[in-house]
């Protein structure tokens, strides 16, 4: 019956399906390096096939027909996550997107624009600037990521400290729910839109996204240098607390650096100690504001030095190449947390001490993402060659996201592979109410299955949480990190 | 003049080092009409380091050969590349391994038997190189001779397709217009070695390729121009070593011509036209020149001048780089068509390009949308001006 089912589906799509071994095995990752000798055994991942609707009647036929017959279907477009948010688990059909990109309008008295959920955000931006406007804000994987995956997401990103997360700047979207049931939602519907900010495609296709834009504005960038990361909290939260806030505002501690200097990335005329970024956009008064602030901070603390403008706006036109620190590895494992703010001296101080306990270099960088949060992407290089120790330092990134809870903090995103962390990142209520609505709008559990509600099996985080630290341990003991 | 850095260390490296990011996705002209995640560039990188890095020769199948095939070579990857890397020498340099496997598409076996025949891509013989100079009024002017102030390097497609052959003739009454001491190499003149280079061939484009740098030094030749972009850019990067310490100051036509312009040398009078410039991708992204064509056509008076949607560094690709037509024909023809939808939307009447294959392929493209467009070399531009 599946067989025959998804035998129909790839007849009527023709050349946009196909179960061919040589497509689908791409189908089954993203940039997640895990070794299929961990992922093969417990998962299936490669689609049974992979379709591309055009628009969202298509979506939404092929959505009903999944459902009817029982068939998951895994929704994929950017696939620039980490945690296999679209990948399968369970085979199934992986819905390819991508099709679904391009401006549908322009409101420019409204100051919106509606997009389709593919179009990815650097393709907004560019459409949004040549007609004098802009995105309020969107992620450091811009060229990557699109508009409705990263609503999926948590949408956190690049001009969020100043206007607030991506859920905040929607006004409408239409969504394909897992039944096949095309829907406009607003914050007034049932459901409403809310539901599926941060929802990673489990609860139904976004096809399309009406957000608010804002006017094209000069900006100005600036780049201070610190001796070490103790006195970065303090310079940072003077900047969130000035009169005018920041349009971006990110750091790269002292390891960071060193492995960008060491790659020939460093920055002109920096040997040592952490930078802090500070980007501001805005009218030329809120802009000479901006100056005065940052000239104000700096001429009163004498351990931070401002860098030349050159480099503060080179560091902005690399804002989407943080990955280039992968050339040092070639292998790079990391974990991003959700970290509140006032936390980071703390957190870092306890990063910077269990690298040499582990045999590994951790570089930490991260963006200001809200007055109160922050998120930190803290890495480190491993061998992706050599399978069983490289398995071992996977261990390293529960051992980062220990070190975040420590701090009030919590992985970024869920996926896959943050299941077992699903108590830190919800409160229990909220929890219980993320599952209530899977449950309203997929009873039956096949849209995007084993992702973001409850971990695997293998995954509970007791047994999770005691494999990780006994490899952790082995690590500690016999391990070694690092490129080759 | 920028042009992007490359870090390139070897195949097995820079596919490990792809973080499978997709940044690339999105810029590419191919993905664009396929659509396929085997079609990304990230998609070709990690069978690539399934198959190089990780020696699983399974990962090199028909299909992954196929799709490698499918690649203009325009580097909008690259400058995507959220890791640096240098895709397109990546690019080269899986196609190197695939032809060294034997496993190349027999598209490319084809093109490799004409050059090392011909010494050209066409399939007439390197002797009737000048062949086009028998529509000038003095065909000699062009016939080789040592000592000249400037070799012209004609190319392949301009010296033997008719639909280019103007290119010449214009850059020809432009030089004597401007009384520069030009010459050529006539049928000493070899291909450049990039339709070899480009399939995998590097041992055999390395005869070519010393076989041009000895023809220059005997005719005694110091500065070189040329109408191909990827002329230019191999003459740029991969000649460098065979030339040594040789100076040779190599230049593309629109160098030199704005050089002209700007010295003086050509006085340029009114065109009421609204031309739009179509970056190529081996002048533009790749080899870092985008001012000296615009400043050329703002030169001429009475020009508007106009941008299309994604120009300079983001330019899209023509479709014809690559060796791509001789694969997929197809691909290549829906890659300029998504370029002349660009071109219509700017409202140009005129559109210019500096690259023989780009004008060829927009010129089809143009004529197949009906557009009321002219497409020319920049060459012709001026020769209108003058």
């Amino acid at each position: 019956m599946r067989t025959e089912i998804l035998e129909k589906i790839k007849e009527k799509y023709g050349s946009r399906a196909t179960d061919s071994s040589f497509e689908c095995g791409l189908y089954s990752r993203d940039l997640g390096p895990v070794p299929g000798l961990l992922v093969n055994p417990l998962f299936n991942t490669t689609p049974d096939l992979v379709v591309r609707p055009s628009h969202a009647e298509e979506v939404a036929e092929i959505l009903r027909t999944a459902y009817g017959s029982g068939i998951p279907v895994t929704p994929r477009a950017g696939a620039s996550t980490v945690y296999f948010d679209s990948v399968p688990i369970k085979g199934g059909i992986v819905m390819d997107v991508n099709l679904l990109r391009g401006i549908v309008e322009l409101d420019e008295e409204g100051m919106t624009v509606k997009v389709r959920s593919a179009t990815t955000w650097s393709e907004l931006e560019g459409y949004l600037n040549r007609k004098g406007l802009a995105c309020k804000s969107y992620p450091s994987s811009a060229p990557a990521a699109t508009v409705g995956g990263w609503l999926c997401m948590m949408g956190y990103g690049l001009g969020s400290l100043k206007y607030g997360s991506m859920l905040s700047q929607i006004k409408s979207i239409e969504v394909v729910l897992p039944a096949g049931e095309i829907r406009t939602l607003t914050s007034e519907t049932e459901p409403s839109l809310d539901w599926f900010a941060g929802s990673e495609g489990t609860l139904g296709v976004v096809t399309e996204v009406e957000i608010e834009v804002r006017r094209l504005t000069a900006m100005e960038h600036f780049m201070l240098l610190l001796a070490d990361e103790s006195e970065l909290l303090n310079v940072m939260q003077a900047f969130m607390n000035a009169s005018v806030t920041p349009y971006n505002l990110h750091f790269a501690d002292q390891h960071c650096l060193r492995a960008m200097d060491k790659l020939g990335f460093g920055l002109e005329g920096v040997d040592s100690g952490c930078t802090l970024g500070i980007d501001y956009e805005g009218t030329k008064e809120e802009l000479e504001q901006a100056r005065k602030t940052v000239e104000a901070i700096t001429s009163e603390n004498e351990k931070v030095t401002r860098l030349e403008d050159e480099v503060a706006e080179l560091e902005w036109d690399g804002r989407f190449k943080a990955l280039k620190l992968k050339r040092g590895g070639p292998g790079v494992l990391g974990a991003e947390v959700w970290l509140p703010v006032k936390e980071l001296a703390g957190y870092l101080a306890e990063v910077q001490t269990m690298g040499p306990k582990y045999h590994v270099d951790l570089f930490s960088y991260g963006h200001v993402v809200t007055p109160e949060y922050i998120t930190v992407m803290t890495t480190f290089y491993a061998d992706e060659t050599r399978t069983i120790p490289y398995i071992i330092n996977l261990s390293l990134v529960k051992k980062i996201q220990d070190v975040g809870y420590r701090h009030g903090g919590c992985p970024y995103g869920v996926g896959l592979w943050n299941t077992p962390y699903l108590n830190r990142i919800y409160e229990s209520a909220r929890l219980a109410e993320l599952r209530k609505r899977k449950q309203q709008l997929d009873p039956k559990g096949l849209m995007n299955p084993g992702k973001v509600y409850r971990p695997p099996f293998l995954m509970q985080p007791l047994t999770y949480g005691l494999g990780m630290d006994v490899m952790a341990g082995v690590q500690k003991l016999v391990g070694r990190g690092g490129s080759r | 003049m920028t042009e992007r850095n490359s870090f390139f260390t070897t195949l097995e490296n820079e596919a490990l080092i792809c973080g499978r990011c997709g940044c690339c996705r999105s810029s590419c002209p191919v993905y664009k009409i396929i659509g396929w995640e085997s079609a990304a560039p990230r998609g070709k990188i990690s069978l690539a380091k399934e198959a190089f890095a990780k020696g699983d020769k399974s990962a090199l199948s028909d299909e992954f050969v196929k799709r490698v095939a499918q690649c203009t070579l325009c580097g909008a990857c690259a400058s995507e590349c959220a890791t640096c890397i240098d895709t397109r020498s990546l690019w080269l340099e899986l196609r190197k391994r695939i032809a060294g496997l034997g496993k190349q598409p027999a598209a490319y076996d084809a093109i490799r038997e004409t050059l090392l025949a011909n010494k050209n891509i066409s399939n007439f013989e390197n002797d009737e190189r000048l062949e086009w100079a028998e529509d000038l009024d003095e065909p000699e002017v062009v016939e080789p001779r040592a000592g000249a102030e400037v070799g012209y390097f004609v190319g392949c497609v301009s010296s033997f397709f008719p639909q280019a052959a103007q290119i010449p003739l214009d850059m020809v009454e432009i030089l004597t217009e401007a009384e520069v001491d030009f010459t050529t190499m006539g049928a000493d003149e070899w291909c450049c070695g990039f339709p070899l280079i480009s399939t995998g061939f590097q041992a055999e484009a390395d005869q070519f390729i010393k076989h041009n740098v000895e023809k220059i030094k005997e005719m005694d030749i110091h500065t070189l121009i040329t109408g191909c972009a990827s002329c230019y850019h191999v003459w740029k990067h991969d000649y460098q070593e065979e030339l040594g310490d040789y100076q040779l100051e190599i230049l593309h036509n629109t160098e030199y011509l704005a050089r002209l312009v700007k010295e003086g040398r050509l006085e340029l009078n009114e065109l009421e036209e609204v031309v739009a410039y179509h970056d190529p991708c081996d002048l533009g992204r790749n080899s870092g020149i985008y001012e000296a064509p615009r400043e050329i056509i703002a030169a001429i008076p009475g020009v508007k001048m106009v941008e299309l949607y994604h120009n300079r560094a983001d330019s899209l690709c023509c479709g014809g780089g690559g060796n791509l037509q001789s694969v997929d024909a197809e691909l290549a023809e829906q890659i300029a068509q998504l370029r002349v939808e660009e071109v219509n939307a700017s409202g140009a009447t005129i559109l210019v390009s500096a690259c023989q294959q780009c004008e060829q392929m927009l010129s089809t493209a143009v004529r197949k949308a009906e557009l009321p467009v002219r497409v020319m070399d920049i060459s012709q531009l001026v020769l209108e001006a003058l």
